[in-house]
């Protein structure tokens, strides 16, 4: 009981220390379920879906409006405030607060930058990089205290995309360029961290949200008037969402029935690895209601279908989608100047994963899609390419 | 009369029951050979990582396995498995081993040991002579060997007995790679080094938990620069040579450092350096 209580209290942002990050329970059963769903659509085909309580056909997709009611974009700043509350007494020249994609860690940055009144650098230029030019890291010699909210825009890696963010990192670690808060896609700092060593300054990340959270943060951000809409699972027809009457808190008679009954957000929890970034694309996509006009509740459709990578990907496309992590997303040319081959090998791939729904464009530059996030992680680490350490 | 008893108590009747016992036993043991060779090769080519080799490495002692209860059933059905038959049998057999198929039964025989002491498995990558390839099947007589060219080069087992095997990744994922830059003498030889660390680090095909090492050897010519590095996978051991090689030319022409002009006796002793490095860099 005493757990279930400290569950329900547990805040829903927490910034944590990288080795204090603990992925939710169910992470590792998680990964063999997709494996195993894996094999069996590779060795038999699509997958039909599994048993329903309630069918697709008789649900639709919520109209854009009603959508942005129930579930508005994530609000960073309670991030950015349990930032702050981690740094209060830090004095390290540099401090890395590092997400996986879609998880924040630029607006969290940005937050924070903005509350404490310290200016956020501009990244170099495509062509900066491309040059191999250090010139824009003296541009950052006069600022006392600094920003920068996402790192992966600093470099290129080969040979010459690299040296600015080398000579950067080194200045910025030496204390050379003051104080600085950097913000970092996890995938970049994996690389970053081979490739410059950034071992030794302090790295802190959000805490992994369990199902419970998951649950209470998606009532919030959807509750109208005090009272969240009820959302059912069309896989076990059970209520998905967290009663939050008692001021966003249940008893813990109500955590102890709730916990027993919604195994669905724990579900989506371990499968998205407890990213809220991930978990919110998810619940966004799969929301539905009822084509029937006299039925209110909403319907969560099978959280976990996803966009899926087939077992037997070829090289080619796993450098691809490596290399667009590695970067936190990347252009058509600059792709092609990362990839060993030629550019248009490399469009050749990228336009492949595209039509899969692998991979989508977001302000000209291709991004894993996040609902193909997780299969793709669990490709590569399969195939013993770096990954995040989230 | 005497004589024809001897034989008689050598071998068991042979009814039809036992023929049909050992034509069942026969089939069964072909069956299941094929069936678990093409099987597990069938799994091991559509897995990555440490599982492909591990899959691989099942699929000569599976077979070995199934043999020895083939003939464990075998045996005792035709012969009677006493003390006095056991020799006779193996005197015969000895004697025609020894006259007719001594290579081709030392191969059965280091096809057994290969099956035990795994000095190669499929998936690795071996070189036996002047044959360098990835195993691709490990028969009875003969271990199969893609060549880069596509060869497929049948070498017999019993190669074990008196010949090196060189295992390039020994039925890990872990392959190093040699790439050879031959650079004039006169250039900064610690910004090269540099510069060609980095041209490994930023390579896509890159195996990160494997170290990078930059080898400078200074030569009459000039200076021989190694990058020895891992690639991810094994298979993209010749992409990887090819992209350290072109990113690193591109880098070092860029600063203009130039190419060792090689007289006609080192290119000699360069091109040997040049084979060993292609077969995985045994220098």
């Amino acid at each position: 009981m005493g757990e279930q209580s400290s569950l329900s209290d547990t805040p829903l942002w927490a910034v944590v220390e990288l080795e204090h990050f603990r992925t939710p329970e169910q992470t590792q059963a998680s990964q063999w379920r997709r494996s195993l769903r894996s094999v069996s659509s590779w060795l038999g085909g699509k997958n039909d879906a599994e048993q329903q309580v309630k069918d697709d056909s008789e649900l639709r997709a919520l109209p854009e409006v009603r959508l942005a009611h129930l579930v508005p974009p994530i609000d960073w700043a309670p991030a950015a405030r349990a930032l702050a509350q981690q740094l209060e007494g830090q004095d390290a020249p540099v401090t890395f607060f590092i997400t996986t994609p879609y998880s924040g860690h630029a607006s969290v940055v940005t937050h924070w930058a903005e509350k404490h009144h310290i200016a956020c650098l501009a990244p170099p230029t495509l062509s900066e990089l491309a040059e191999g030019g250090t010139e824009w890291v003296e541009q950052c010699v006069n600022q006392r205290e600094w920003a920068v909210p996402a790192l992966e825009r600093y470099f290129l890696r080969h040979t010459q995309g690299i040296q600015g963010i080398r000579e950067f990192l080194e200045r910025a670690l030496s204390g050379r360029l003051g104080q600085g808060m950097i913000g970092c896609d996890s995938w970049t700092y994996a690389f970053l961290q081979r490739v410059i060593g950034i071992d030794g300054a302090p790295v802190f990340t959000l805490q992994s949200m369990e199902g419970e959270q998951l649950s209470r943060y998606f009532a919030q951000i959807a509750t109208h008037k005090d009272q969240p809409p009820s959302v059912y699972s069309t896989r076990t027809g059970k209520q998905v969402l967290a009663n939050l009457k008692g001021g966003g808190h249940e008893s813990a008679n109500n955590v102890a029935s709730h916990k027993g009954e919604n195994k669905e957000l724990q579900r989506l929890a371990a499968h998205c690895r407890g990213h809220i970034g991930l978990a919110w694309h998810y619940w966004r996509e799969r929301l539905r209601e009822p084509k029937a006009e006299d039925e209110e509740a909403l319907w969560l459709v099978d959280a976990l279908a996803e966009a899926e990578l087939a077992a037997d990907t070829g090289d080619i496309a796993t450098l691809v989608l490596h290399a667009l992590l590695v970067h936190g997303g990347l252009d058509d040319h600059s792709l092609g100047e990362v990839l060993p081959f030629s550019h248009h090998e490399a469009l050749n791939a990228r336009l492949a994963l595209h039509r899969k729904g692998i991979v989508s464009s977001s302000e000209g530059r291709w991004q894993i899609t996040p609902l193909s996030y997780a299969s793709v992680r669990q490709l590569l680490e399969s195939r013993n390419y770096l990954v995040d350490p989230l | 009369m005497e004589e024809q008893k001897k034989y008689a108590r050598l071998f068991n009747d042979i009814d039809s029951q036992t023929l049909i016992t050992l034509g069942v036993v026969l089939l069964a043991t072909i069956v299941l050979i094929i069936v678990s060779q093409r099987g597990l090769n069938w799994i091991g080519n559509r897995m990555h990582g440490q599982l492909r080799f591990r899959i691989f490495a099942l699929v000569p002692m599976t077979r070995l396995l199934i043999l020895i209860t083939a003939l464990a059933i075998i045996v005792p059905t035709i012969i009677e498995p006493s003390l006095q038959n056991m020799v006779t049998l193996m005197g015969a057999l000895g004697l025609a081993i020894g006259f007719a198929m001594k290579d081709y039964v030392s191969s059965l025989i280091a096809g057994v040991v290969s099956a035990v002491e795994l000095p190669y498995r499929p998936g690795d990558w071996v070189q036996i002579e002047d044959t360098y390839g990835e195993v691709k099947h490990v028969g009875l007589r003969t271990v199969d060997i893609q060549t880069p060219d596509d060869d497929l080069v049948y070498v017999p087992h019993l190669k074990l007995w008196d010949h090196a095997v060189y295992n390039a990744n020994n039925g890990g994922t872990s392959l190093q790679c040699v790439a050879s830059f031959y650079l004039h003498p006169e250039h900064e030889a610690g910004w090269v080094r540099k510069a060609l660390r980095d041209v490994a680090l930023t390579s896509a095909y890159l195996k990160f938990d494997q170290p990078i090492i930059v080898v400078a050897e200074e030569k009459p010519w000039g200076t021989h620069y190694r990058i020895r590095a891992y690639p991810v996978d094994p298979r993209q051991q010749f992409l990887f040579i090819t992209d350290l090689t072109l990113r690193g030319k591109k880098v070092l022409s860029a600063a203009g450092v130039q190419s060792a002009m090689l007289p006609p006796d080192a290119a000699l002793d360069t091109r040997n350096a040049v084979g060993s490095a292609y077969s995985r860099g045994n220098d």
